[in-house]
């Protein structure tokens, strides 16, 4: 195979030879027919390939070259390895021989016309004939053609010149003349001839014959040459048995110690322990260390002990005594068990963990010996401390609750986002002389009434504070309230004024509507009539319902219709939603308990007393209010609010704000909508304003303390469409609140504080005395001691 | 040239921006060869000002105002640039405008009682559409008052006609709107709940003149808030207090009969007012449509500027409806978050400038295509908004009346962005004369009390002309108050 290397490696070479030879069999082939030749020529190819038999003829043909040759040979050698490789082997040298047939056929055509004309006629770039010669072959006509043309042509030179390389000088032609073969060629040559297997040369000297040696022997004196172990059977590279094993045996095989009678007393010792006894004796090393200078200086200094004379001391809370160590266990040991020793994990935890946290100061080590035992790394360290301990220095950083006290607070939205609520003045309303005690916005929102101490009922417009009407109810009897019927069907006036109750129509309604509330006061003329008149000594006695009459023809002609005499001065009036029904308070102390609380029917003509009794604890009662949606009455007398169901006639709850005397309450609107049950706001002159959620307790969820002096009035939006309410207050300011009603009894009312407003001046103690919502608009109104009414949005 | 001097002096001070000058006006623009000019970038509005005066080479120097990009310049224009992120690299386009004067007051009229509306009849006034019959100086102003009674003053405060006394077919109360339809006809209405149409007629002199009472129109159940006429088509629009919008003709033969129960002699009650109406008999009428739709008071109705057949209210139910006048339908309903107390329309920008109970005025776009309500705010007064009337000389031009004793002049193109949406500041601030002749000019009057503005209207001839609680019309001086272009 080394051989077949060589060859493809020379192949380049090769090819060139090739087609020198090509041109130099070209030129004799001139003279001949071309086709001829060029059958030839493939002929000689082919019979190439045939001819595997006559290599040695063949040699001879391409005697000139003497790479071919190595071609030869290499194909010679393929076929004893496997005819396919050798066929393909051929194949590719036959292309290789064709393309130089092409060169040649290239060259005898030029001849061709060389004979008839050495050159051609062309066109020049002027247009002009130009004969073009072709190049003198110097081969022609020459008069050295007789020299052989493949001698060398290097001349008297010595041929080692050319040792280093492989051509050894050049023919007439100026090609390389390569080194001509040598004994390696030869050699092959001698070895491609074929030698019978197991022949020597040799003649056996017993039978006279031809020695052959069989393969056996054969291999057996090659062994012998090759100072092998002529044995087969024997193999050098048997697997290793390990009689002796590499591996020590843990298991002694006696656990005796080693006897002492195997010891072996070294000399060399012995004579160092002779010199050192030696020593000794002559006393050059002294046993002990003399007492050095410093150890008798110490003496000067004193010394105490401070535990020499220390007594047990009995049990005494003033002397605790040092907690008793508990003896150390196996894990501080320095060659613990090893069950003692921690695990990967249990390491990695207790390193992991704050030096505070961790169950043991330490972990458990096994150092095998005592005197492996390292230092105590963190005793320099422990002593510090436990001087710092001694000193009381405090150096452990106590980590104080760092929390932000505003975080505790409830999160309660920003007023900005609860918008729209009251913020500043949009109107004053001046007019009336004196304090203005009540005032009250109508249903549609046009229009704001108030009645004063100058006994005046004024309804103005609400948005320009322009007074449209006025009438003067008493004379030196001021108005304690005025509330409008609510509904729109209707525009009737409510005005306690003194003794009496006027209900009034206020000329501000067109002709329909004010014909429909003539009309609804008027009709209950017929109804009283029909009853009969009450018995003189009935009129007497002070429980007497009383009767409703007609007005003075003054106060008719300003519209007031109807005027309930109700003999005590009634301080509240509040309107029963549909409108037929308000409630009076008279809360005088003077007033009998009896006839404080009236219920009147507007469409009767009608006045009822539906306590025959005063309300047991808690003083007169101070103002009552109906339910917005059930027929329930609250009624609050000075410390409590009590609600009675109308229809059952029965007590139903009984409410304790806490407050020391009630000056106003409101009810939530959307109470009866709204799942959470009832809410209350109460004000009350101890300057509380308290919020109550019936459903969770008597006493209030929400106490507010927000006002320098009493609080006067209190009321929530009504329509529940802005969760707003607003309390007055003596002090002449308002406060307006977001309070804001859940239907789900899962979460309590949210109660925001929003605005403080601000403008009334307080006139002889009193600020503020009432206060009322726009029925729509986030808008509210209050009434001042300093006679003016305010609109705030 | 200017721009290598002014660039050489001032090189090393500071910063500089190259910027063009332009202006709309031919009789302050610069020559047309004005290139670039290089300014310091500090330079204010005076400043800027100043060179143009130079660069026009006026005697008498006239105050410019500076428009870049549509706002006015109120910075330096490196602060300016700060702000807009532009580079000063960049050349400028600057615009510059004749500055506001500011508004004089001319003359104040004094009434008995509160004067709740006025309308001025003027060459360039609405109700005198067509006719020049007005002479310059003979404008007319009518005034409606709480008394009841309308008054037509000339411009030398005198009173030429009075309305009759309820006793002689008068209003029996407040006046809150009247308007003139047209020279010679009056429209008004009040808390009595009717409009009255009224015959007004002048002597030769110009120096007397009669109020006679037409058509008394009913319809409304509650009192109504202001008035809108569109002339030439005879139509009314009145906002009525009983959430009705009240479409009205002013010619009694179109006009509908008057709903019998809401005629006065309906009430069983006052004798009285029967009596009233006993001497003179008016002819009564009817609307030709009650728009219904609001929920609430409705605060102000009007026509669209453009198209006689739309209308838009404004009312407490914070809502702004558009009404198709034809078939008296709702078109469209944009509610708002406040109470709204007036309305103007702005045909210019398509916006409805509106009037709230929350101190400011919103400016929406009608539009259906309109993505949000809001287009504008317009911050300032300190109470509500109840009156609002357009510029005669700018289409930027706006002027509101508030419950705060003010009138203020806007300028839509002087606008910031806030966080809310563009928000606008006013121009100009007109207090009422009464406070200085008080001499508490400068005295916060608390919900505006005694000085609240119920009306103002804005003449090319006549100036601004604002009514209120101080019982006195008040004119300022509107010429040249804002930039016309």
């Amino acid at each position: 195979m080394a051989a077949l290397k060589a060859s493809k490696k020379r192949k380049a070479v090769t090819r060139d030879v090739e087609e020198e030879a090509g041109v130099f069999s070209g030129d004799e082939l001139s003279s001949k027919d071309l086709d001829g030749a060029l059958s030839d020529n493939a002929h000689d190819l082919l019979s190439d390939e045939d001819a595997s038999d006559s290599e040695i003829e063949l040699i001879d043909d391409y005697s000139s070259s003497e790479e071919e040759d190595d071609e030869e040979l290499d194909s010679d050698e393929i076929p004893s390895e496997g005819e396919d490789e050798g066929v393909v082997k051929k194949k590719s040298t036959a292309v290789l021989d064709l393309d130089g047939l092409e060169d040649r056929e290239e060259s005898t055509k030029e001849e061709e016309e060389e004979e008839q004309l050495n050159y051609r006629i062309e066109k020049d770039a002027n247009g002009n004939d130009r004969y073009v010669y072709d190049e003198i072959n110097p081969d022609d006509n020459s008069d050295y053609s007789d020299v052989d043309e493949n001698s060398n042509t290097i001349g008297n030179i010595p041929l080692s010149f050319y040792d280093q390389y492989p051509h050894i000088g050049y023919d007439i032609n100026g090609k390389k003349i390569l080194r001509p073969a040598k004994g390696e060629a030869l050699d092959a040559l001698l070895d491609s001839i074929e030698i019978p297997k197991g022949w020597t040369g040799l003649t056996d000297p017993s039978t006279g014959k031809p020695l052959e040696l069989s393969q056996d022997e054969l291999e057996l004196l090659r062994k012998v040459q090759m100072n092998e172990i002529p044995d087969e059977e024997y193999n050098p590279y048997e697997p290793l048995t390990e009689w002796f094993t590499t591996e020590k045996e843990i298991m002694p095989l006696s656990a005796a110690p080693e006897p002492k009678r195997r010891f072996v007393p070294s000399k060399h010792e012995a004579k160092r322990v002779m010199k050192i006894v030696k020593a000794i004796r002559e006393g050059r090393i002294l046993p002990f260390k003399p007492q050095t200078q410093e150890d008798e200086e110490d003496k000067d200094v004193i010394k105490y002990d401070l535990w020499a004379d220390e007594a047990e001391r009995p049990d005494h809370p003033m002397h605790v005594p040092a907690p008793k160590l508990p003896p150390p266990g196996y894990e501080e040991s320095y060659h613990p068990p090893p069950e003692y020793l921690p695990d990967k994990k249990e390491r990695k935890a207790w390193e992991d963990a704050d030096p505070e946290d961790r169950e043991r100061e330490f972990l458990p080590q096994d150092f095998g010996s005592l005197r492996r035992v390292p230092g105590y790394e963190n005793f320099v360290k422990e002593k510090f401390e436990r001087c710092l301990d001694l000193y009381l220095a405090p150096r452990v950083r106590r980590s104080k609750l760092n929390i932000d006290p505003e975080s505790l607070l409830p999160k309660l939205p920003s007023p900005e986002e609860l918008k729209p609520f009251p913020t500043a003045c949009a109107a004053v309303f001046r007019g009336h002389k004196g304090r203005v005690r009540s005032l009250a916005v109508d249903p549609t929102g046009i229009w704001l009434a108030t009645g004063g101490d100058d006994g005046t009922v004024r309804v103005w417009e609400l948005i320009t504070g322009r007074q449209l009407w006025s009438v003067k109810l008493g004379e030196d009897e001021p108005v304690n309230v005025v509330r409008w019927r609510p509904g729109k069907d209707a525009v009737i006036l409510a005005a306690a004024a003194g003794d009496d109750i006027f209900l009034a129509v206020p000329p501000i309604a067109d002709p329909e509507t004010e014909k429909a509330s003539l009309d609804l006061l008027d009709a209950g003329w017929g109804y009283a009539a029909s009853k009969p008149a009450p018995k003189p000594a009935d009129e007497e006695k002070k429980s007497t319902p009383p009767q409703w009459i007609r007005p003075s023809a003054a106060l008719a002609d300003s519209g007031v219709c109807v005027v309930i005499p109700l003999r005590y001065i009634a301080k509240t009036i509040s309107w029963h939603r549909r409108g037929d029904y308000f409630v009076t308070v008279c809360s005088g102390a003077s007033t009998p308990a009896s006839v404080a609380i009236a219920i009147h029917t507007v469409s009767k003509h009608l006045t009822q007393y539906p306590f025959r009794r005063r309300i047991k604890g808690g003083g007169p009662p101070q103002t009552a209010h109906f339910h917005p949606s059930k027929p329930i009455l609250f009624v609050a007398n000075q410390r409590t609010i009590r609600a009675y169901d109308l229809s059952r006639q029965l007590l139903v709850k009984i409410v304790q704000p806490g407050a020391r005397w009630i000056s106003s309450f409101d009810i939530h609107p959307t109470s009866a909508t709204a799942a959470g049950g009832d809410n209350l706001i109460v004000g009350s002159y101890d300057r509380r304003l308290l919020w109550h959620d019936l459903e969770l307790s008597q006493r209030p969820y929400k106490t507010l303390r927000y006002h320098r002096k009493a609080i006067r009035a209190v009321k929530f939006h009504p329509g529940g469409r802005y969760p707003l309410f607003a309390d007055a207050s003596d002090d002449g300011s308002l406060q307006i609140f977001h309070g804001n009603v859940t239907g789900d009894m899962l979460s309590n009312a949210t109660i925001v504080p929003l605005k403080v407003l601000r403008g009334h001046k307080i006139t002889g103690e009193l600020g503020v005395l009432d206060i009322d919502w726009h029925p729509r608009e986030a808008w509210c109104v209050s009434a001042g001691a300093d006679g003016t009414c305010r609109l705030w949005m | 040239m200017d721009t290598s001097q002014v660039s050489v002096s001032s090189q090393a001070a500071q910063r500089q921006v190259r910027v063009q000058l332009t202006s709309k006006q031919e009789d302050i623009a610069l020559p047309d060869n004005t290139g670039p000019i290089l300014v310091p970038t500090g330079l204010k509005r005076y400043a800027l000002s100043t060179l143009v005066n130079n660069l026009l080479g006026n005697d008498k120097p006239i105050p410019f105002e500076f428009l870049i990009n549509g706002s006015f310049l109120r910075t330096s224009i490196d602060e300016y640039l700060t702000a807009n992120g532009i580079s000063a690299e960049t050349t400028l386009e600057i615009e510059y405008v004749r500055a506001l004067i500011p508004p004089l007051h001319i003359a104040s009229f004094e009434h008995d009682d509160w004067v709740s509306s006025i309308d001025v009849l003027s060459t360039s006034s609405p109700a005198s559409a067509g006719s020049d019959a007005i002479a310059r100086g003979q404008e007319r102003i009518l005034s409606g008052s709480y008394d009841g009674f309308l008054r037509v003053w000339n411009m030398s405060s005198q009173v030429i006609a009075t309305s009759p006394s309820p006793t002689d077919g008068g209003h029996i109360s407040s006046i809150k709107a009247a308007k003139f339809i047209s020279p010679s006809s009056i429209a008004s209405a009040g808390l009595d709940r009717t409009v009255r149409l009224w015959k007004y007629t002048e002597a030769e002199d110009g120096f007397s003149g009669k109020i006679v009472p037409q058509v008394e129109l009913y319809g409304h159940k509650s009192g109504i808030n202001s008035l809108a006429v569109h002339a030439s088509t005879n139509r009314i629009l009145s906002a009525s207090a009983d959430h009705n919008v009240g479409f009205w003709s002013t010619k009694k033969s179109d006009a509908p009969a008057a709903p019998e129960s809401l005629l006065p002699s309906a009430a069983s009650r006052t004798s009285k007012r029967r009596k009233l109406n006993a001497s003179v008999s008016v002819s009564q009428r009817g609307p030709l449509a009650l728009l219904s739709g609001h929920t609430a008071p409705v605060s102000d109705a009007i026509f669209d500027a453009r198209d006689s057949t739309v209308g838009y209210s404004v009312s407490w139910d914070h809502s702004l409806r558009t009404w198709d006048l034809v078939t008296a339908a709702l078109v469209d309903t944009r509610t708002t978050s406040h109470s709204l107390l007036s309305l103007q329309h702005l045909p210019d920008h398509n916006l409805l400038a509106t009037g709230t109970s929350a101190r400011h005025i919103t400016l929406i776009d009608p539009r259906a295509s309109a993505a949000t309500i809001s287009a504008m705010t317009l911050r300032g007064h300190t109470n509500a908004v109840v009156s609002l009337a357009r510029d005669p000389h700018s289409i930027y031009g706006l002027i509101s009346g508030s419950h705060d004793g003010t009138c203020r002049i806007w300028d839509l193109r002087a606008t910031k962005t806030d966080k809310g949406g563009a928000v606008g500041e006013s121009v100009y601030s007109i207090s009422r004369k009464s406070l200085e002749e008080e001499g508490k000019a400068n005295s916060k009057r608390v919900g505006g009390e005694g000085v609240k503005v119920f009306s103002v209207c804005w003449d090319r001839e006549v100036g601004i002309v604002s009514a209120g609680e101080d019982k006195r019309i008040q004119i300022n001086r509107g010429e040249g108050v804002l930039s016309s272009s």
